[in-house]
């Protein structure tokens, strides 16, 4: 066994000191043991120095024992896992652990960045605001901004892609508490007690939060055994979950708490699937913070050098780490609170080379400055530390009366500062609740909240141990009560955590600030009570005499407010000078507050200093806003599992598998995924698509349509509901027979296109476009349910439950008469028919539904199967299509036939700004009937003749149409080169060999024969077009009705 | 981000071809995520059995509960009242009714015969499904349009999975919003959410470690992926298909 580190007392603390745990910190080995974080690993090593400031690079060391840490933010280095700006202070340490300081070059201690420090009187705050922006062009700051984040930098992302998992989780209570320290123990306690269900969590390891006073008992028993029985016993409770490692992080609508808790986080090696961390999303009746409090800083000059830490934070080091923060060290107080960790820091060997404490001899009456002169400590009464030097290290205070005059110099490589504590109200804030000012405390404290959400012990300013178990239990309790009204389980028949019946009615929760007399085990369900006060973690914060900073004695030196932002003193001031006085302005102007710590140490100092500056009160300066996360997140969380291709979900139809096994190049579709074509080796897309498309013109292809829309309607009443639904007529459509339909946005504008099929008197099939398809449902949905509830009809939406293939092209009927039980003849089964059938292949019988309408503008078929035989379906259709070279096509080849062919698309042509009239089919409008958006058709504007109409264009070159060309009479004109149209579709027509487009052109159905320019500026081309009408293949429609 | 690393994560960009077969998990685990064949995956010490379930007829019954010739037609027919309260349901002989809206059911009918689940690939449909009565559905149809009701046949829409052990509602709870607790969702009941972002309808049985997932079948394969990638930590069995029973 080697020789433990110097500053690692032998006895005491959490820690395992049989578990011995190597770790590296900037290059260097050291020792820890398993219980220790990395802050307290190295304050045992002698190890301060862990960092630069972020704007002078002055040297950072441990300031905290937690999350508040301004300053000991390191690199944590494993590769893909590694991590910037980790708190040293809630870092658990793992085996083989390596991090290292940041914002530091060439190393922590010789630092080129410190020249900023010596440079500082010409970069005060707002420095960078004020001189980068200028030049104002060409957008300087962007240049500037670099190096200045080099300068300023924190640590450095991965640049590896995450390979962690990380897991979300639902969770619904009656209670949530948040903190499980004494009053958090009590809350859980307490409304277990009354069979709430009840969630636990808490963002430290381990339980008690900041009760750690090795002198206090609770229930009869001391503080560890309390904790202990306590968490074991709601442990045992089914409807209790306790969450450690879990921060609460933000509070959201309807009682909503987001909560991460790390996995692994503190494993050298995870096990396989364990998620890294959870995020929690936890839907609570009532919630009670037990959130505790966080202690806050004095500003003198240089209290930012390494060895000075807030004093409860030596205290924790001691008592929880088994660790000396130092040889000597000086006590810089404004309350009786920071006695106890001077007296445990004495008690650990620790020499105390003062308590100076800011308040006049009066207030040091009570017991704690008592016990500390009792055991010979010095305390200097009246008094301020006015300064510190060192270089990298504290080496020594001036201390001087309050008042003023000479200073004397104390030796010390520890200062320990306490100027109060502040309740962290941060969850309460978010829930919109409001604070109040406490002169006594001089911190802000939970006032009123309308939301279920009670604060407890410290989190509500009750400081001391007792009250802060009365506080806890007390609302605990009271959250059951609440939660009752808003979740019923809490009433029902409730188990109490020591297994035994009970009822809300006995555990009526004790007067506040009635602590029955100690000694006794209590009942699980009644109030825990104490003796050894003041509070464990030395909250006691009794007679407090606000202290906020002491007067420099040199103007020039520094007095830190924010110490990871470098505010200062004085930048507060300048920005008081400067007119930065509201709360949210000083917090942008100067940064305080905006580092990864959100300035938990430093903000109240912060405002009550801006206070002093305005002459006004405290409260009238009130406080920022309170945003989530209250500590950082990682971002991988918030994603979950949804992340690469399952940041949504993909759709796939019944034949994807076939086309993906066939050479497939899929597009996305909405969430569908759509063959885009189906390209042979060594064919290009554009190829495969022009002969996916010649074939259908010449012989015959197959595509995929299963992704369309398919709404089926029932009821004596659906032609009526067509008839308002589209613009077209549907009361005289037959059985067997289908129509194509546009229908209508409220404001007049085309929202949607399809057909419809009639299939039995009082059952009709609708299609939809592929992307539209929910749309159009909730569309009719709102109809039926809002305008019409008197017509009887009722919408199903049966996209996945037909699989649909197309066929089409002059062969198509030749594959189809292979494959139904009908007669498919042109006589039989004409153009527009629908007919029930069944589709027979070898021995496969499939029930289908047969439409011949066409896209394509061939002869074409729709053949719908249910999905599950979709598979099926296709491979038949390509087995009878061998004879007639059928091919399947996708998606580009179908646009490039539709192109020719002119027919609109929903989003290119139809784009939302277009009317039926635009696209040329104002034919369409019935003109004897009412339907939805044809009141705003009659608007003046949607009839002028220079509206942008639908046109064909035909490149006259050969050359290419530029993809989103304008449309422009002269292509050379200056800027603004007035635009004429646009092109909505274009593509290279391997019929007409040329390239060809549909387009949106002012007047363009009187400027057929036109010669205009397609221009696209962007991509630096133009080309020449003859203006035509949109359909450039078969106008009269007759290869569709062979 | 370079191409190659885009694809290495799976994204697919606007106008990118081709999904991505390797998925975020793919270059972790390969096999372990996603599994397709009979097997046990994931930690060790499996508290969950994930397995397809085969759906013999899914009928959609709408019209209006307060018209008695309806409902009363509606019970003849499926051999059970529509359930009223939502999201509960009510059983036949051999068939179930879900809840779904105020004016919306969902019939479930089981098979006769058992169909033989695949081992080597659970998420292939068992190969024997018996044939659709599409004749009598037809008729069906006909006599609650009659009544001024409506049915419309949903088989093909809906793909199931069963969750069964200790962890089911834990997996589930990773996924979806809805407290799981039995007291707020009762064994027997049904509710209609999501299963990370897919909707589901979801039914726990008289047996409340068990429960039955129906999404879209289009997003099965992504369904079955979430559930798989959900129940990882805890560790799963897979399955091989059985009938989807409704009990």
């Amino acid at each position: 066994m080697t020789q433990p580190p110097r500053y690692r007392l032998a006895a005491g603390g959490h820690i395992d000191r049989s578990a011995a745990i190597g770790f590296t910190y900037d290059g260097v080995d050291y020792k820890g043991f398993a219980g220790d974080t990395l802050a307290s690993a190295l304050l045992a090593n002698g190890v301060h120095l862990v960092g630069r400031s972020f704007k002078y690079h002055r040297p950072r060391g441990i300031f905290s024992a937690g999350t508040e840490e301004p300053g000991a933010l390191v690199q944590l280095a494993r590769g893909a896992r590694s991590e910037p700006n980790v708190r040293a202070t809630t870092l658990e340490l793992y085996d083989g652990l390596v991090a290292a300081s940041q914002n530091c070059w060439p190393s922590v201690a010789f630092d080129i960045g410190a020249i900023n420090d010596l440079m500082s009187r010409f970069i005060p705050a707002g420095f960078y605001y004020k001189t980068f922006m200028w030049p104002p062009t060409p957008r300087w700051w962007l240049r500037y901004e670099k190096a200045i984040r080099h300068a300023a930098g924190m640590g450095r992302a991965a640049t590896l892609a995450d390979p962690d998992r990380y897991e979300h989780r639902y969770a619904h209570c009656d209670v949530l508490v948040v903190g499980g320290g004494a009053a958090g123990l009590a809350a859980a306690r307490s409304a277990a007690a009354t069979g709430a269900r009840v969630i636990l969590c808490d963002e430290n390891p381990s339980w008690g939060g900041g009760l750690q006073d090795p002198d206090a008992v609770i229930d009869g028993k001391s503080v560890d055994d309390w904790i202990t029985d306590t968490t074991r016993e709601l442990a045992a409770c089914p409807d209790v979950v306790l969450l450690s490692r879990t921060t609460a992080f933000g509070y959201y609508d309807g009682n909503l708490v987001g909560a991460v808790e790390r996995v692994t986080d503190h494993l050298a090696k995870p096990p396989p699937f364990a998620p890294r961390q959870r995020l929690w999303k936890i839907r609570a009746g009532a919630v009670v913070l037990a959130t505790g409090a966080l202690e806050r800083s004095i500003a003198y000059m240089n209290n930012d050098l390494p060895g000075t830490m807030l004093a409860a934070a030596a205290g924790t080091y001691v008592r929880r780490y088994g660790v000396r923060p130092g040889d000597r060290a000086v006590v810089f107080t404004n309350h009786d609170g920071a006695y106890a960790d001077a007296l445990a820091l004495h008690e650990a060997g620790v020499a105390i080379g003062a308590i100076v404490d800011a308040r006049p001899p009066a207030m040091l009456a009570s017991a704690l400055p008592q016990r500390a002169r009792a055991a010979g400590l010095t305390v200097l009464v009246d008094s301020v530390v006015a300064g510190a030097s060192g270089k990298h290290h504290v080496r020594a205070v001036d201390v001087r009366l309050r008042a003023g005059g000479a200073t004397t110099r104390i030796d010390c490589d520890l200062v320990c500062v306490s100027g109060g504590w502040n309740p962290a109200v941060h969850l309460f804030s978010q829930a919109r609740g409001k604070l109040r000012y406490d002169d006594a405390l001089a911190t802000f404290v939970p006032d009123a909240s309308p939301l279920p959400i009670i604060p407890a012990g410290a989190a509500n300013g009750r400081f001391d141990l007792a009250a802060a178990l009365t506080d806890g239990h007390a609302a605990g309790h009271a959250a059951s009560l609440k939660a009752g009204g808003l979740n019923s389980s809490a009433i029902r028949g409730v188990t109490a955590v020591d297994g035994r019946e009970t009822s809300p009615l006995n555990t009526e929760p004790a007067k506040a600030g009635e602590v029955p007399s100690a000694g006794a085990p209590s009942p699980a369900q009644s109030l825990p009570t104490s003796r050894g006060a003041p509070h464990a973690n030395a909250l006691a914060v009794a007679a407090l005499r606000p202290l906020w900073s002491v007067a420099p004695s040199r103007s020039s030196a520094k007095r830190f407010v924010d110490f990871q932002n470098d505010v200062t003193v004085a930048d507060i001031a300048l920005a008081a000078r400067e007119g930065y006085q509201a709360v949210e302005h000083l917090k942008r102007y100067t940064t305080l507050g905006m580092g990864t710590d959100q300035g938990k140490t430093s903000n109240i100092v912060g405002l009550a200093l801006m206070a002093e500056e305005l002459g006004v009160a405290i409260p009238q300066v009130g406080t920022t806003t309170f945003r989530p996360p209250y500590t950082t997140v990682t971002l991988g969380a918030f994603p979950g599992a949804e992340c690469g291709v399952h940041v949504e979900p993909t759709r796939r139809s019944a034949m994807h598998a076939w086309h993906a096994a066939h050479g497939a190049r899929f597009v996305n579709a909405g969430l569908w995924k759509r063959p885009h074509s189906y390209p042979r080796p060594g064919e290009s897309e554009d190829d495969a698509a022009n002969r996916e498309a010649r074939n259908v013109r010449e012989s015959v292809g197959i595509v995929d349509v299963s992704t369309l829309g398919k709404i089926e309607l029932q009821g004596r009443d659906v032609a009526e509901f067509l008839n308002r639904l589209y613009i077209n007529r549907w009361d005289t459509l037959g059985v067997g027979r289908c129509r194509y339909g546009v229908m209508l946005r409220d404001d007049g504008m085309v929202m949607d296109d399809g057909t419809t099929s009639r299939l039995a008197s009082t059952h009709y099939l609708m299609t939809t476009t592929t992307v539209n398809a929910v749309k159009v449902m909730q569309q009719i949905e709102h109809l039926l349910q809002i305008e019409w509830p008197e017509l009887e009809v009722y919408a199903a939406s049966v996209t996945e439950q037909w699989a649909a293939v197309a066929l089409a092209g002059p062969r198509s009927r030749d594959v189809l008469a292979q494959l139904v039980d009908i007669d498919v003849s042109n006589a039989a089964f004409p153009f527009l028919a629908v007919a029930a059938c069944e589709v027979r292949f070898g021995d496969a019988r499939m029930p289908a539904r047969l439409f011949r309408m066409s896209y394509s503008g061939e002869m074409a078929y729709e053949i719908h199967v249910s999905a599950d035989r979709g598979a099926q379906l296709w491979e038949a259709v390509m087995a009878a299509g061998v004879p007639f070279a059928i091919m399947p096509y996708g998606t580009e080849a179908m646009s490039t036939l539709r192109i020719e062919k002119g027919h609109v698309v929903i989003g290119a042509e139809a784009d939302g700004r277009t009317t039926a009239d635009d696209l040329g089919l104002a034919a369409l409008v019935n003109p004897a009937k009412w339907c939805v958006g044809k009141p705003l058709l009659e608007r003046p504007a949607l009839t002028l003749p220079e509206r942008w109409q639908l046109v064909g264009l035909t490149s006259c070159d050969g050359a290419a149409i530029p993809r989103g060309a304008k449309i422009v009479v002269d292509p050379d004109a200056a800027s603004p080169n007035p635009v004429e149209g646009h092109v909505t579709s274009w593509c290279f027509s391997p019929t007409l060999g040329a390239w060809i487009a549909l387009a949106l052109v002012a007047r363009g159905r009187a400027r057929h024969g036109e010669t205009l320019w397609a221009i696209s500026p962007l991509a630096g081309a133009k080309c020449r077009v003859t203006v035509g009408p949109p359909c450039f293949i078969d106008p009269k429609g007759e290869r569709l009705r062979v | 981000m370079s191409d190659a690393a885009i694809d290495a994560i799976g994204a697919t960009a606007q106008g990118r071809f081709g999904a991505t077969a390797q998925g975020h998990f793919g270059a972790m685990a390969p096999g372990h995520y996603g599994a397709s064949a009979s097997g046990t995956y994931g930690a060790a010490g499996a508290g969950i059995v994930l397995a397809p379930a085969t759906i013999a007829t899914a009928w959609n019954v709408q019209g209006d509960p307060s018209s008695a010739v309806f409902t009363d037609q509606a019970r003849t027919m499926f051999g059970a009242p529509l359930p009223l309260v939502p999201n509960t349901t009510t059983r036949g002989a051999a068939s179930a009714i879900l809840w779904l809206g105020p004016r919306s059911w969902l019939v479930l009918q089981e098979l006769a015969s058992r169909p033989v689940g695949r081992a080597d690939d659970v998420t292939q449909p068992a190969e024997e499904v018996a044939a659709q009565p599409s004749a009598e559905f037809d008729a069906h149809r006909d006599a609650l349009s009659a009544q001024g009701g409506a049915l419309f046949d949903v088989t093909a829409s809906r793909v199931a999975f069963t969750l069964r052990g200790p962890h089911a509602a834990t997996v589930l709870a990773a996924q979806c919003p809805l407290d799981f607790d039995p007291r707020a969702f009762p064994p027997t009941h049904c509710a209609q959410s999501l299963v990370g972002h897919i909707n589901a309808l979801i039914f726990r049985h008289a047996d409340a470690q068990m429960f039955s997932v129906m999404v879209a079948r289009s997003m099965a394969a992504d369904a079955w992926h979430g559930l798989c990638v959900a129940s990882a930590s805890t560790g799963y069995d897979v399955a091989p298909a059985s009938p989807l029973s409704i009990v």
